[in-house]
């Protein structure tokens, strides 16, 4: 007898093997590409609701926002959903949508339809909100024609949000100013998107972080990645909490950051139009495509030595998005 | 203090040339050093170090992961208890995927039985104080958190429904006796780096008047274990073996005096079945007879498998541990045998060998 697992939801191995085995589908793109328009559906169930830098609410419409961004497409509309548990404050519900509306402006999308229900009291920790949203593709981006030597670019730290919301969770108490990087990207993305510069792929890389995004883009195909320690940025704080939790950044989960695979040629000029907006001050290549050892992101550590990052098995922070 | 300094790639760098330049190239054979802890695998195999050693020189993981030699039969013992008793078992989250003959305590767990996980044994007291029923420690690892439960018995306040099940195990016996039986060998050792916290220095020194092995204690930066690995070849190539201090900021020759202390007085040490390795004298901590009140092999029913299976058909974890074999060797590895469906021992804690390479091995 086999039963559903929190690593089930990790993001991880075991929800690839979920998708693909028990829901028949593919794990593919973040949205799906249905001619001109971009489809994509997002759950969110983070613990704690409000943490240091947004809450489920900016999480729930900068997620599905960001997916969108992901294909090549400007985000419009938004549903959303909500699961209620009964007792649950209603000042606390009201800043949830007083965010879920700033982010939607912010992001440029109308919040159009909606949900409600509500199950009894512990049944649900507080609330939950699935967010649907619809986009118009400016150029579909699907992964197509990645070749030898093109670029990773990630579009600043790593690990921030997985970070943040553990430091509070576990009560580490360090003294830090770290928090959640949420954050829709539009402003950042579709200046890129609408630019001329070769984009082969772009994803958020939210649970399972930097490594499982990496892992998930090369599994099955005929390339993998070479990255290297030295250029990954990640901010100090976090290096210390990573350290004293023993969990490696490249697992920790981003809510405001893109991982984008770019033509090596236009690669200098998508930084600069990353850079040249605040999301993206920090953005950098980080490694680069290698037909060398096919499905593995080999880690190039700050010694020299060379290792295999792999895709994250078991959830080591769960509950995070 | 600033641990950068020994994760500074200069620093190193230089160490890592010395090893190929100086050392090893002085050396007309391949040269194999062996550590027995698990948290020094996991710096090996996150560091990359193997990566900057010269083919010579081979670092091997020995029997250093707690739950990795923690016996089926004890596993196999305290489920059936778990199973047939209104009781509660706490243990380390490390122990609850490993598999016992036929049950890991997880699975147990999904069968009705209380297993609740805990990260010390401080946590494990603070639970029993709101429970009614029975709640016995699954107390496992070596030096490091045998200590711990020592001094928890002997200062706390204890609820009179707490027990412990002690599979703490000494270490330094255990590889002594490993050694003298010829189970393993090597070039070279390098000791633990929190359980020499413990234990200290001293006992190792007649590992290289009985053996002539030099042993070098360790950190566990990666500038750290370089540093052992070159303090163990520059002893071997001058001819002088010796204990030696690799980590001097944390470790003293005499050890904790204190927790040795507390340790004797707490426990007493017994013959104990090593997961795959067999029966070995001294090297299990059970509790004297002051403190037998906690002892859940003399206050429950213990029922001892006749039959209990170490290692399930295929799997190698006995010869991993003992540093026979890599992982790599293992037709299971990676195969049938992963972390989310552990078939060995060794696949399942962050300390255990097989899980480190599966990881983050190095490039296969």
């Amino acid at each position: 007898m086999s039963y559903i697992t929190l690593d089930h939801g990790s993001g991880g191995k075991l929800t690839l093997e979920l998708i693909e085995n028990v829901f028949k589908a593919e794990s593919g793109l973040d949205s799906a590409v249905l001619g001109d328009i971009a489809f994509t559906t997002d759950s969110h169930s983070v613990k704690p609701l409000f943490f240091k830098g947004g809450d489920i609410g900016k999480l729930a419409v900068s997620g599905t926002v960001n997916d969108l961004l992901c294909v090549g497409a400007k985000p419009l509309y938004l549903s959303s959903a909500f699961i209620i548990e009964a007792g649950f404050e209603m000042e606390k519900l009201k800043k949830i949508v007083k965010s879920m509306k700033e982010e939607a402006r912010k992001s440029g999308v109308e919040i159009v339809c909606g949900d409600t229900k509500v199950v009894e009291n512990g049944k649900c920790d507080g609330v939950y909100i699935n967010t649907s949203g619809i986009g118009k593709i400016i150029r579909p981006i699907e992964g197509k024609n990645i070749k030898d030597g093109d670029g990773i670019i990630v579009t600043g730290t790593i690990g921030d949000h997985g970070f943040a919301i553990l430091n509070e969770r576990e009560q580490l108490n360090l003294e830090t100013d770290l928090k959640s990087d949420v954050s829709s990207l539009t402003d950042l993305i579709l200046p890129l998107i609408e630019s001329d510069v070769d984009i082969k792929f772009m994803r958020d890389p939210t649970r399972g972080g930097l490594a499982m995004c990496l892992n998930e883009l090369c599994y099955r195909r005929d390339f993998g990645f070479e990255i290297f320690e030295e250029k990954i940025p990640v901010r100090e704080d976090v290096r210390v909490i990573a350290e004293i939790l023993g969990i490696e950044p490249y697992y920790a989960a981003n809510e405001g950051k893109m991982v984008i695979v770019m033509d090596k040629k236009d690669e200098e000029r998508a930084l600069d139009i990353l850079k040249s907006n605040e999301l993206g001050r920090s953005a950098v290549t980080i490694g680069r495509v290698s037909s060398k050892n096919p499905q593995l992101v080999i880690l190039n550590t700050k010694f020299g030595s060379k290792r295999v990052l792999r895709m994250p098995t078991t959830d080591k922070m769960p509950r995070i998005c | 203090m600033d641990l950068e300094v020994f994760n500074d790639p200069e620093i190193v760098k230089k160490l890592s040339e010395t090893i190929k330049n100086k050392e090893s190239s002085r050396i007309n054979r391949t040269v194999k050093i062996m550590h027995i802890c698990g948290t020094h695998e996991n710096s090996i195999v996150r560091f990359g170090l193997r990566d900057l050693l010269p083919e010579n020189i081979k670092v091997i993981a020995g029997p250093g992961c707690p739950v990795c030699v923690t016996s089926s039969r004890d596993i196999d013992a305290i489920i059936d208890l778990a199973l047939s008793e209104n009781v509660r078992i706490t243990t380390f989250g490390d122990m609850l995927k490993v598999p016992g003959t036929k049950l890991s305590f997880q699975k147990a767990h999904s069968l009705g039985a209380d297993i609740q996980m805990v990260y010390s044994i401080f946590d494990a007291i603070e639970q029993t104080r709101s429970s009614k029923k029975p709640n016995i420690f699954f107390a496992c690892g070596f030096e490091t958190t045998a200590a711990p439960t020592a001094s928890a018995l002997i200062d706390l306040d204890i609820p009179d429904n707490f027990f412990i099940y002690s599979v703490h195990k000494y270490t330094p016996k255990g590889v002594y006796a490993l050694l003298k039986s010829g189970k393993i060998n090597m070039d070279g050792l390098i000791l633990p780096g929190h359980a020499a916290t413990i234990s200290g220095l001293e006992v190792y020194e007649r590992f290289v008047k009985d053996f002539g092995i030099p042993c070098v204690s360790a950190g566990f930066e990666a500038a750290d274990v370089l540093l052992a690995i070159l303090l163990i070849l520059k002893q071997i190539n001058s001819g002088t073996p010796k204990v030696e201090n690799g980590y001097k900021r944390v470790i003293n020759y005499e050890g904790n005096k204190k927790a040795q202390e507390a340790l004797n007085e707490v426990f007493f040490l017994d013959s104990a079945i090593w997961r795959g390795l067999g029966e070995i004298n001294e090297t299990g901590y059970e509790l004297n007879r002051n403190y037998s009140r906690f002892d859940a092999k003399k206050n429950f029913g213990i029922k001892y498998p006749d039959n209990f299976i170490e290692h399930q058909k295929g799997c190698r974890c006995g010869e991993v541990i003992l540093g026979n074999i890599t992982p790599l060797e293992c037709h299971l590895y990676a195969k049938r045998c992963t972390p989310e469906d552990p078939i060995g021992p060794c696949m399942v804690s962050d300390e255990g060998t097989c899980k480190n390479w599966y990881d983050g091995g190095g490039i296969e």
